[in-house]
């Protein structure tokens, strides 16, 4: 435990911030749904599954070149959250949050399911995009494809501010969040919105699980763990708040990382969730979830 | 221009309108006063399509837009400015204004766009000082004007408001019901509910007094003014 040198000390924080990365884009999945409907998605995880898996189908499977398989990933997951929302959510009548959570859990399950049926058990590969030599850094090893996991969620995170900040269907959104029935009375349809804010998520969940992949393989039943931690990240951040699950996403990475090294690798997957837990007891608006931030901004 | 028949609405099982017939004539400002809890709120919702109503016609311009969605009614020019402003509070100022016109936005339109901002920042001269402000910052009064200036930018021709001098003081109420009367003079038509009768009978040209769910007592505003019913039970005697 002791004598850890500094090297080894960087190598933790690079690979915490990079997985950091990944938890921060389920986290932001799961704000982004959570802001136009109150629901927590439990399918977030599932989307992120469906991003590596469906990425292997496309580039390892039918050999598409990348850039193609990485389009067409995306818009197949964006597609299963817009069925997702269609036929899961959108049917109940007289929903309640309960019940629309519920039906989350319902459809993780479900996705679950098909991805095992259609890709069996076995953790799949993705060959990394800028191959596996790695990048040495005052005695620390940078993999290419950390990299590309933390520019994609750099990319990612200035688009959706583009998005949400300066064009109108981003503030229609931030409008339906606000306050829905005001915004049907300009004329917003909040049930395309809502659709919409599926579809976003999942097309996030796929992009992280594109980039996840040739790190840590991918396999069907990876979802749960992945939603558990990026909900941890958006409790941490503060429930509904966009910078809040980035800070969230890279302190829970960046901890189970330290932990695994410092600690105990037995216990990885425990850090996450003693996080969550310390957080709801001490401080359950989360680090800028603070009741008047919040009140300015949500995303 | 908007006929309303026989409404009823329901919340559950429990009725908040009667059978509620209306008229608002092209034009005219039409006022519905009435006590907290006399329907007058469910009214405009039923209207706008925010609440459903059962039985019973909504007609604007022939069509008959009862039980509609909320989007799809604003499409035919009723705008609705709600009780208790209703404002995106964590949006800019601006961005509140702009999404007003969400039904108009596309490219082509952006000068027509940008003459409604133009114009409804001539009307509330302070919403244009204040356009970068987040909007939960705003006063109460100057919530108001934001929520009727948003209202403004889809150009109604029908304009339902609910209560727009709630908690507002005197001075300001003077000049939101200035602008009223100017939008009407311009050509926009206006149906207007007020807790404060007083002000609600003097803009109207006609007047609908609302008990219950049901409509108790109707006519040209000037004569229920003077009404000794209406004195005793709205006017303060
Ligand atoms: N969402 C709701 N669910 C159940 N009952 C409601 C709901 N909204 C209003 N009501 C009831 O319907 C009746 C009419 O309410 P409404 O808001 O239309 O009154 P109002 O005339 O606008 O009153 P105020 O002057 O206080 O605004 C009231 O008895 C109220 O309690
Ligand atoms: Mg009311």
């Amino acid at each position: 435990m002791d004598g850890a040198s500094t090297s080894q000390i960087l190598q933790y924080l690079i690979t915490g911030i990079t997985i950091g990365s990944i938890y921060a884009m389920v986290a932001i999945g799961f704000n982004i749904i959570y802001n136009v409907t109150d629901i927590i998605n439990f399918a977030q995880g599932e989307f992120v599954m469906l991003g590596g898996m469906s990425m292997v189908l496309f580039h390892v499977i039918l050999g598409i070149p990348i850039i193609i398989a990485f389009l067409f990933t995306i818009i197949l997951v964006t597609l299963v959250g817009l069925i997702v929302d269609r036929f899961a959510i959108r049917p109940i009548r007289q929903p309640s949050v309960l019940t629309l959570i519920i039906a989350t859990i319902a459809v993780s399950i479900l996705l679950k399911g098909i991805a095992m049926f259609a890709w069996g058990k076995d953790p799949l590969d993705l060959p990394a995009f800028s191959g596996r030599t790695p990048i040495q850094l005052f005695g620390a090893v940078i993999q290419p494809q950390y990299l590309w996991v933390i520019g994609l969620l750099v990319v990612t995170v200035l688009i959706l501010t583009f998005f949400f900040e300066k064009t109108i269907i981003g503030k229609a959104m931030r409008a339906c969040a606000d306050n829905p029935d005001a915004a049907s009375l300009v004329g917003i349809n909040v049930k395309k919105m809502i659709m919409l804010s599926f579809s976003l998520s999942a097309g996030i969940g796929a992009i992280a699980g594109i980039v996840i992949t040739p790190i840590s393989l991918m396999e069907y039943d990876r979802g749960a763990m992945l939603a558990i931690k990026g909900f941890s990240a958006v409790i941490l951040g503060g429930l509904g708040s966009f910078p809040g699950a980035i800070v969230g996403g890279l302190l829970i990475g960046i901890i189970e990382s330290l932990g695994a090294g410092l600690i105990s690798s037995g216990y990885k997957d425990a850090f996450a969730l003693i996080v969550l837990l310390g957080v709801l007891f001490f401080k359950p608006s989360g680090l800028l979830g603070n009741i008047e931030i919040s009140k300015i901004k949500r995303f | 221009m908007l006929k309303i028949s026989k409404l009823n609405a329901y919340y559950d099982t429990i009725p908040a309108l009667k059978g509620i017939s209306i008229d608002v004539p092209k034009g005219k400002i039409v006022s519905i006063i009435g006590a907290n809890g006399a329907g007058k709120s469910t009214l405009l919702k039923v209207i706008s399509g925010l609440v459903q109503s059962k039985n019973g016609q909504i007609v604007y311009q022939g069509n008959n837009i009862a039980n509609l969605s909320p989007d799809k009614i604003v499409r035919y020019g009723i705008a609705q400015v709600p009780e208790g402003r209703q404002i995106f509070i964590h949006l800019s100022v601006k961005d509140n204004i702009h999404l007003g016109a969400f039904l108009y936005y596309k490219r082509r339109n952006k000068n027509d766009i940008n003459n409604r901002i133009k114009h409804v920042y001539e009307m509330f001269p302070i919403l244009e000082k204040r356009s970068q402000q987040i909007a939960g910052t705003l006063s109460g009064g100057e919530q108001q004007m934001l929520a009727i200036a948003r209202a403004l930018m889809c150009k109604p021709e029908l304009l339902l408001l609910d209560e727009p001098s709630m908690g507002i003081a005197p001075i300001i109420v003077q000049e939101i019901l200035a602008v009223i009367k100017q939008l009407n003079k311009s050509g926009t038509t206006i149906l207007l509910v007020e807790q404060n009768a007083k002000a609600a009978l003097e803009i109207a040209n006609h007047s609908y007094v609302l008990e219950n769910g049901e409509i108790a007592l109707e006519g040209l505003a000037q004569e229920l003014i003077n009404n000794p019913k209406v004195k005793k039970a709205y006017l303060g005697g």
